[in-house]
């Protein structure tokens, strides 16, 4: 109940900081429109050229764009700002507030900062993953819908876990200011399916920046390609991700020390 | 000037090396785009054996030189120069007896490049072992594409200025960059070799000065151009240069007249 309080009354402030920077907002969204524009010429410049990618048609490299959106956007709305305020939280000591409120901190730097407006990201992404489900003349059976629901939120919770840990390795190793950037980085990686990947680089986004758990995977969920004991595999893999991490960032908070001392 | 140029150059480079890890992960998001689009042209060449006329290897080859290329012609202006319009510390450099960004900002982007492209060369060669391109040069062709890469720099350069100059009137220059690189990406070469493009694409690719710099040095240093496009390629190159440089004259007064530093 407490939670709920407290996320309601972030999203209040949210929502203002979100209502100053209208205008802001309106060119975001334009951008992100244009880009869009450009991740489908893209696909459409490939599928001129050939009729399947790794054994994925056009159809179903518009879902992966979809769940890759729906990820990235997750990432958007709050992992890359509370990063932001978190580096300088840790930097010019404002940190110290965040530890000394009543809630689980891990909770308080992962929701302060929230780009509201984002959520606009959220429709598109459904849209082209229905849409691509659609074109692909495939139907989902009730089973892969849910399977797919639930590797993308297990997906999501290995990226969000990575992300803590990134930033709860800071407390040892004050270096900051590049601490989530390779998670950055290979996130581009995701908008094609890893079967497309050489080895290595396959190897890279699937175990240690898991990229693709949360891209490739959920899609394979839904196209049925998954035995049932991979699909298990993938949501313990969640579950022990965020044990795993939050039990790092309470190690880590407990070398905290403020940024003057 | 040659005294200035030298100063200027003891300075960037210290403090592009103080910034070296920086550097590395500027470097590692830059490296993650051209891999993935290689993965994808190579898987799709691998599957029906050729992409019109281009194998995996030939793939290889294209992006292991595209690498290169783009380290020696892309330019950062915007990065140093849009935080001093807007902060206001430009006031300082406008006192200064020359042109702030023709020296100051030219040297840093040059000193940025050179750091560069010494933590790229062991990427680089990594990566060489990893897609085994089949890379022939010759010594002819690299010869020409000195002259190509500079003129190349110079029209990204001054174009990149031009652009970063709109931080005068507007704080949403991020935004318009934002705009450009994405242009740049689709019609530079960088996502496709530009001859997979559909004909409408390629003729909007050619009226742009994008190919010029990036696809244009690349195809010369692969051997792919007959005599005949290599001139008329530099042709174009000189063309586009001039326009550049007329563009960034006629911004970079406009825009002098309109600053006025924040707290004036």
């Amino acid at each position: 109940m407490n939670a709920l309080r407290i996320i309601g009354a972030f999203l209040r402030l949210n929502v203002q900081v979100a209502l100053a920077y209208r205008s802001e907002a309106v060119v975001q969204i334009l951008l992100n429109l244009m880009w869009l524009a450009w991740e489908l010429t893209s696909l459409a410049i490939i599928f001129a050229n050939t009729n399947e990618l790794g054994g994925w048609g056009p159809a179903e490299l518009i879902a992966l764009l979809g769940v890759w959106r729906l990820v990235n956007t997750m990432m958007s709305i709050i992992v890359w700002p509370n990063t932001e305020k978190f580096n300088q939280g840790l930097r010019d000591g404002s940190l110290d507030y965040t530890f000394l409120q009543p809630a689980n901190s891990q909770f308080l730097v992962s929701i302060t900062r929230v780009e509201l407006w984002r959520l606009w990201d959220f429709v598109i992404a459904v849209v082209l993953i229905v849409v691509g489900l659609g074109m692909s003349g495939r139907v989902a059976t009730p089973v892969n819908i849910a399977t797919f629901l639930a590797l993308t939120v297990s997906g999501a919770a290995v990226l969000y876990s990575l992300w803590i840990v990134m930033i709860a390795v800071t407390f040892w190793f004050t270096r900051f200011d590049n601490n989530v950037t390779i998670l950055a980085a290979l996130m581009d990686a995701g908008r094609f399916p890893a079967q497309v990947y050489p080895f290595w680089l396959r190897l890279l986004i699937t175990f240690i920046i898991p990229v693709a758990v949360a891209t490739t995977v959920p899609l394979q969920g839904l196209r049925g390609e998954l035995a049932w004991w991979e699909i298990a595999g993938f949501l313990a893999l969640g579950v022990a991700a965020v044990l795993l991490s939050s039990r790092l960032w309470k190690a880590g908070v407990r070398r905290y020390s403020g940024a003057s001392s | 000037m040659f005294q200035i140029f030298r100063r200027l150059w003891a300075l960037n480079w210290a403090e592009q090396w103080q910034y070296r890890a920086n550097l590395l992960m500027y470097l590692l998001f830059w490296l993650v785009a051209p891999i993935v689009y290689l993965a994808v042209w190579t898987t799709v060449a691998r599957t029906q054996g050729s992409v019109n006329g281009l194998t995996a290897s030939d793939f290889a080859a294209y992006y292991m030189v595209l690498l290169v290329v783009d380290v020696l012609t892309s330019q950062i202006t915007i990065h140093v120069l849009a935080p001093e319009i807007q902060n206001g510390n430009l006031s300082n450099r406008l006192l200064l007896p020359v042109h702030p960004v023709l020296t100051q900002v030219l040297v840093n982007n040059i000193a940025f490049k050179a750091l560069n492209l010494i933590a790229l060369a062991p990427i680089w060669l990594a990566l060489y072992l990893l897609f085994r391109p089949a890379l022939n040069l010759s010594v002819l062709y690299l010869a020409l594409a000195v002259p190509a890469l500079v003129l190349a720099f110079g029209i990204l350069f001054l174009l990149g200025a031009a652009l970063t100059l709109v931080a005068f009137w507007t704080t949403r220059v991020w935004a318009l960059w934002n705009f450009y690189s994405a242009v740049f990406m689709l019609f530079a070469g960088h996502f496709v070799p530009l001859a997979l493009l559909p004909p409408l694409l390629q003729t909007i690719a050619k009226a742009l000065p994008f190919s010029y710099t990036l696809y244009f040095p690349i195809q010369l240093i692969l051997g792919k151009l007959a005599p005949q496009e290599v001139a008329i390629n530099f042709g174009m190159q000189i063309v586009w240069l001039a326009l550049a440089c007329v563009i960034f004259r006629v911004t970079w007064r406009a825009g002098v007249r309109q600053f006025s530093a924040v707290g004036a």
